[in-house]
């Protein structure tokens, strides 16, 4: 074991405690602007440290009361910045997504992982080119497409888009988590008589669940996070959170206290889910292809 | 092995054969890339109309604007800026605070943890935040760097040309160097210890031991992360749309938000629709080059 002195032991600590807090400051600050009042989010020299904390932004997102806005200032549901079915239509575009993408690979990994196939290093390949294509490459055709066969503005397209988005992280991780489970435990059912089907549903699909647990946790965040399609292939009929954020920019100014509390509460439920997957968290970053 | 394997269409049905397991997948990817790609491509013949009201044939005459359109030449050179400094920003950073983060100490773990939360914010929101913290009159960021007397009170972030790019680079900086410490630190933490053992009694320096012993290790990891954070930032879109749009001129323009902007501002559906091919060729290329040369095997 190498052994570190001292002084460099405590040096380095001091560091990687100054580099984290440069790192967590932006999110303490948009954090703090979600309770802070306009006349403090607009302050100059802007206010960091002390402020006196009010829940009126959520009010006014959410609809619902604290107690901190005046009556005649808004009624709860009624206002310009009521975002509460926004945040429900990307809930509902993530779950499904997500739901659909999972459903879709993990058939396709099984094969990749299981089947001596000809051919089947050419196929990774391109399911890998597909995580390659710029999103504007797809949201350009796939616009024209919608408004002909009339998925614009639809649940349907955009849970069918953010799925396909997610397929090649979906299945390449997953082959690599199917790849875990050592081959003999399938060869010797294969020897008992068992079909494939049976075999992908007794042994993998058990034996894998932490694995697929954790690949739904990443396609739903990607789902969550994602903007470029919602902003293409929707008007009026559902915008998911991080598009709805860009119609805070008014032109009498920005609501800034509003965006953050929308932000806020679109981030407490990422930021649950990615310390529930940490341990398969790089595994998942590089596609599956380096374990931790 | 011994065990006989059905063939033909009896295998669909006993699951011998892959098709079964593989159709829903190709189905997808044939319906959302191959069809849209083929789509683009006929649409790069085409333009709209105004008057017609309608996609006319045009011919070529697309791919000729395209070669004659400084603004397209402009927004090649803002995405491969874009894209070759922040790699290099982001390995070398990321290579150091993962070195620095590489230890048992307690608290590290809290740290790690705390790093990865940048990962899964809504890009376009972490822009938001930078245009919050880079606003010329009240912006923190912007109060900070002033006092520091990095920039004067006349010229904002990101309204001035010069300083644009750099303003939405710092958004990229912030939340994906990270995702490069987080790899990079899994790589560290799975070398062996005995060449580092072996290294101490010769007496190696610190940067000799990094140059000679853990590069060379990381190899794959690092090749990894640059494909995957390299693929991403040559798609760069969400950062410019929310915090510049492109502005001011062409300073941030990259290829896909100039695509996206012709077909959906300015209704040029067939220009747009050329920029976004080749923006997919150019990647493609790139990307596969890549894997070929660096050996990235999945």
């Amino acid at each position: 074991m190498i052994v570190e002195s001292k002084y460099r032991r405590y040096s380095r600590m001091a560091a990687a405690w100054l580099i984290t807090a440069l790192f967590v400051f932006p999110l303490y600050y948009w954090g703090t602007t979600a309770f802070k009042d306009a006349k403090e989010i607009f302050s100059v020299p802007p206010t960091v440290w002390s402020f006196s904390p009010t829940l009126k932004n959520f009010e006014e997102v959410f609809g619902i009361s604290f107690g901190f806005l005046r009556q005649q200032e808004v009624l709860p549901g009624g206002g310009n910045f009521y975002m509460a079915p926004r945040l429900w239509d990307s809930i509902v575009v993530a779950v499904f997504s997500t739901a659909l993408a999972i459903a879709i690979s993990t058939f396709a990994a099984y094969a990749l992982s299981r089947m001596d196939f000809r051919g089947r290093h050419h196929f990774v390949a391109w399911v890998l080119s597909t995580r390659m294509m710029p999103p504007v490459a797809v949201a350009i055709p796939m616009f024209f497409i919608y408004k002909d066969i009339g998925l614009m503005d639809s649940y349907t397209g955009i849970i069918l888009i953010h799925a396909l988005m997610n397929l090649p992280l979906a299945v390449l991780l997953l082959k690599s988590f199917f790849d875990d489970i050592p081959r003999e435990i399938d060869e010797s059912a294969i020897v008992d008589g068992a079909s494939r089907w049976k075999i992908f549903r007794r042994i993998i699909l058990p034996m894998a669940k932490g694995g697929i647990a954790a690949t739904a946790v990443l396609c739903f965040i990607f789902s969550w996070t994602e903007f470029i399609f919602v902003l293409t292939l929707t008007q009026t009929g559902l915008k998911t959170v991080p598009v709805v954020s860009s119609s805070f920019v008014t032109s009498t100014g920005t609501a800034w206290g509003n965006m953050a509390a929308l932000g806020v509460a679109a981030m407490a439920p990422a930021f649950i889910f990615i310390l529930l997957v940490q341990k398969q968290l790089v595994r998942g970053l590089t596609l599956g292809s380096l374990k931790q | 092995m011994a065990f006989v394997r059905t063939r033909g269409l009896q295998g669909y049905i006993t699951g011998d054969s892959p098709v079964p397991w593989l159709a829903p997948l190709v189905a997808m990817l044939v319906v959302f890339t191959i069809y849209p790609l083929f789509y683009n491509i006929w649409l790069s013949f085409h333009e709209y109309a105004p008057f017609k009201r309608q996609l006319v044939y045009v011919g070529t005459e697309n791919w000729s604007t395209l070669v004659n359109d400084p603004r397209f030449w402009e927004a090649l050179s803002v995405t491969f800026t874009y894209f070759f400094v922040l790699l290099a920003i982001q390995v070398v950073l990321g290579m150091i605070i993962a070195l620095l983060l590489d230890s048992d100490e307690p608290g590290f773990g809290l740290l790690r943890g705390l790093l990865t939360l940048t990962l899964v914010i809504p890009p376009a929101i972490t822009g938001m935040m930078f245009l919050l913290m880079e606003d010329p009159e009240f912006g923190v960021l912007t109060y900070i760097l002033e006092a520091m007397g990095i920039l004067s009170g006349q010229d904002p972030i990101l309204a001035t040309s010069s300083t644009a790019l750099a303003g939405v680079m710092l958004a990229d900086i912030w939340q994906w160097t990270p995702f490069m410490v987080l790899i990079f630190l899994a790589g560290l933490r799975s070398l062996p210890q005995e060449p580092y053992e072996a290294a101490m009694l010769d007496g190696a320096s610190a940067f000799q031991t990094f140059r000679r012993i853990t590069l060379p290790m990381m190899s794959k990891v690092i090749a990894v992360a640059v494909l995957i954070r390299g693929i991403d930032l040559f798609r760069a879109f969400d950062y410019m749309f929310v915090m510049t749009s492109g502005g001011p001129g062409t300073s941030t323009y990259t290829l896909s938000l100039y695509a996206w902007q012709q077909t959906f501002s300015f209704i040029k559906w067939g220009y747009g629709a050329t920029l976004s091919l080749v923006s997919l060729v150019l990647i493609l290329v790139i990307a596969n080059l890549f894997i070929w040369i660096a050996k990235v095997r999945w």
